[in-house]
């Protein structure tokens, strides 16, 4: 792919690289990428940026559209992944290796850390770090003083931190998602492997949990804690809801729509508030920068139930579709409900027989289920985006790429094909 | 026993009882000993040394269905028994109270499984908020000592709410570990019902621990203090630790007593001694007199597991295999264990073939040296 032969060229200078990635501020940034190859112009600042430019859109180019809100024709294409594609790897694999290194045994945790979102990238930390940076308070164009400089990169190290908190969370949650009654831990295959990863996946977990506790405490923000452990509670909350549905609830749009708040948009929109909060900004820069996780989290849930239908074509039943099949019934066929009463009859006779799942499909085909979704979608995105506008006016030229870095990103998760 | 009926001696007196209740609300120390005059006969003139002393019979009539002495009894002929619990009670049924409020749920299965644990008649021995909420009485600054702008919480309701959440928050923790433990135990009873992820499975179990340890962590954001915050985190992640340790041990680490006593200083003392200690800063306490509280909590624990585990062994009598002998059955390896096997290295083979074999179980306790007259 295009932007990795530019992310190598990036990386033989890896010295300048590392500098980078340390000092996280927008004057060093500028200064450090003049190692890169090929200036044009003669201002310092300009050149950087350029630079910069150049590098992000040659690393991308393959992916085609355009962000809707480029003004200028020099800025090509903003791939928001490869804006913090390096700092990433760091917190990855920074994540990977304490784990590992802790406790061996549980490494088989690890493995979830490299599991991938939209377009195969890491998705949840992605948007934390591009939000940070998206929020940093406007910097006088003095040279970096001591103070300044220091505390800018704790900053960063500190959401850093948040970003890899929510990542672990994350995770956690995963695991003990997983985690199987006896009932079925019968039905597996070498039912000792089964009840052994059971518990396995049970401690994993827990310390994953853990470490997220103290690294919470460790940012010595009691308003951090609680945006946080409450993300914890709706993690558990979707679950459970989604463990333990009436009829009237499976076939009811608002409770789906609560359900998916607390199982994927929670930890985005609160995480990004936490962001703010550490940022120093006031309530209503949280406020925004928790809209745009919510509805941004809701946009990507939406899409990804279309997906599951549609799979990488555009028609139906090409997906896997694994939520149907295990009994989850999500938005597309909720809708097809609205128009088509008598599906309901069928959802509620289960989908154990596959005979059920292709008569739903049919329902769905005729209705307008996935367009409805599709379009349900289309608004979150667009709310998600106008947060970003509504975000105090900052001319730093890392703060707005950042952002439309953001809003480019509201794009991809509407039209990615997996 | 004995500190049973002393509790309804005292409980008699119900109206000095509840004084007693409310002027410890009022946090003030010379009441505490002014109506404790009430219950028992004074016996010396010094408040000071009375009072330490009465902490001393306190923590030894606690412990005393060991058998041991402690070793500053000298007036017990005089101090009669005390019951640490009944100082407590009335709190503690508040504790209670506000417990089962906290773990509220919104879906009605999670909420099932949250309060499993805190309905009445299942809270367990409460051992921990007990300890707690004495400590916090126990480090009551006194009011001429205190500093005329005073940097702590002024209000002594305020403080007292304070140590109380911080009760809560411990149990909160403690019933979230045990809703884990007994998953990763496979065990069917916890407090004498079924277990939770027996009654409602694997999943709901690990998922309500989730749910209290997340409730605990907003109650503990609330108390706006971040080295509390720190201190329990440090917690949490200990019970973690200990698990692990319990679970991914290897065969020589098994045998080893400095393992053992780390294991257990995670999985039952780190609690306590955080706990105690955060009782500590939240009074405003010195870092020297934290240390202290910290020290109590750590070394009741660590005392308190070790009874536990010989308990296993004897159960109620005095003679050995009349326990419950679960921790052998499952293969854990405890103290007296540990010991009979510094002076009969041959037992190490026969722990190593395991216990799935009862014989294997009473060909060990043979060599148990904690037989009759010492336990």
């Amino acid at each position: 792919m295009l932007f990795a032969r530019g992310l190598t060229r990036v990386a033989r200078s890896g010295y300048s690289r590392s500098r980078w990635i340390l000092c996280y501020n927008g004057h060093q940034l500028l200064r450090h990428t003049n190692h890169f190859p090929a200036p044009i112009h003669s201002s310092e600042q300009v050149l950087g940026c350029r630079v910069i430019y150049s590098w992000v859109s040659s690393a991308l180019s393959g992916i085609g559209k355009q962000a809707h809100r480029q003004s200028s024709s020099v800025e090509e294409q903003l791939d928001p992944f490869s804006l913090v594609a390096d700092e990433l790897s760091i917190l990855a694999n920074r994540l990977r290796s304490m784990v590992v290194a802790e406790v061996p045994k549980l490494a088989s945790a690890a493995e979830y850390f490299f599991k991938m979102g939209v377009e195969g990238k890491r998705f949840r930390p992605t948007v934390l770090l591009l939000m940070a940076t998206a929020l940093n308070l406007p910097m006088s164009r003095l040279p970096p003083d001591a103070t300044v400089h220091t505390s800018s990169v704790e900053l960063r190290t500190r959401q850093q931190c948040v970003a890899e908190i929510t990542e672990m969370i994350h995770v956690a949650s995963l695991l003990h998602d997983d985690v199987l009654d006896d009932a079925d831990t019968r039905r597996g295959i070498g039912s000792l492997n089964f009840v052994m990863g059971n518990k396995l996946a049970v401690l994993a977990g827990d310390f994953l949990l853990s470490r997220a506790c103290v690294a919470l405490a460790s940012l010595k923000n009691t308003e951090v804690v609680s945006l946080l452990a409450t993300v914890v509670e709706h993690l558990v909350t979707g679950e459970t809801m989604q463990m333990s549905t009436t009829s009237d609830q499976r076939c009811s749009m608002e409770y789906y729509m609560q359900k998916t708040y607390y199982k994927t948009a929670s930890l985005i929109s609160n995480s990004c508030k936490a962001i703010a909060l550490l940022a120093g900004q006031t309530t209503e820069v949280s406020i925004m920068a928790f809209e745009y996780g919510k509805n941004l989290g809701l946009a990507y849930q939406l899409i990804d139930d279309v997906l599951d239908f549609t799979g990488t074509s555009t028609s139906l039943g090409k997906g896997s579709l694994s939520d149907i099949r295990h009994g989850i019934i999500t938005a597309p066929i909720l809708f097809a409900m609205e128009e088509f009463p008598e599906l309901r009859a069928v959802v509620d006779q289960g989908f154990d027989n596959p005979v059920n799942v292709d008569l739903a499909l049919e329902y769905l085909g005729r209705s307008r289920g996935i367009q409805r979704t599709r379009d349900l979608a289309r608004k979150h995105a667009n709310l998600a985006s106008a947060a970003i506008d509504s975000l105090p006016r900052n001319d730093d030229k890392d703060v707005q790429r950042s952002r439309r870095a953001l809003v480019e990103l509201t794009q991809r998760v509407i039209t990615r094909t997996k | 026993m004995l500190f049973t009926r002393g509790l309804s001696r005292i409980s008699r007196t119900c109206y000095c009882r509840r004084q007693w209740a409310f002027s410890s609300l009022r946090n003030n120390e010379q009441q505490l000993i002014q109506h404790h005059n009430q219950f028992l006969s004074p016996s010396h003139s010094s408040e000071e040394v009375w009072h330490f002393r009465g902490i001393h019979s306190l923590v030894s009539s606690a412990l005393s269905g060991a058998g041991q002495q402690a070793p500053d009894q000298s007036s017990s002929v005089i101090e009669e028994q005390l019951d640490p619990f009944s100082l407590v009670a009335d709190e503690m049924s508040i504790l209670a109270n506000n417990l089962r409020s906290m773990v509220v749920a919104k879906v009605p299965k999670l909420a099932t499984a949250a309060e499993y644990f805190f309905k009445m008649g299942v809270e367990g021995k409460r051992f921990r908020p007990m300890v707690l909420l004495l400590m916090a009485t126990a480090l009551n600054v006194p009011i001429s000592i205190k500093p005329a702008a005073a940097t702590v919480d002024t209000l002594p309701t305020e403080l007292r709410s304070r140590h109380q959440c911080l009760a809560e928050i411990t149990e909160m923790i403690h019933v979230a570990s045990l809703c884990h433990d007994d998953v990763l135990d496979d065990a069917d009873t916890r407090r004498g019902i079924g277990s939770l992820n027996f009654v409602m499975g694997n999943k709901i179990a690990v998922l309500a621990g989730d749910f209290l340890l997340s409730r605990a962590c907003l109650a503990l954001a609330s108390l706006r203090n971040t080295e509390v915050v720190t201190l329990m985190a440090t917690a949490v992640q200990h019970l973690v630790n200990g698990e692990t340790m319990q679970m991914t041990t290897s065969v020589d680490q098994r045998y080893n007593m400095e393992y053992y006593m780390q294991k257990t200083y995670y999985k039952t003392a780190s609690l306590i001694s955080n706990s105690c200690k955060a009782i500590a800063l939240l009074a405003g306490q010195s870092a020297e007199v934290s240390i202290l509280a910290y020290e109590y909590g750590k070394n009741l624990g660590l005392a308190y597991q070790l009874i536990d585990d010989i308990l296993d062994f004897t159960g109620t009598s005095t003679s050995l295999g009349k326990g419950s002998l679960s921790d052998i059955h499952h293969g854990i390896i405890t103290a007296p264990i540990l010991f009979a096997m510094e002076e009969f290295p041959e037992l190490r083979a026969v722990v190593d073939r395991g216990f799935d074999n009862p014989a294997n179980v009473d060909l060990a306790l043979e060599y148990d040296p904690f037989s009759a007259p010492y336990v």
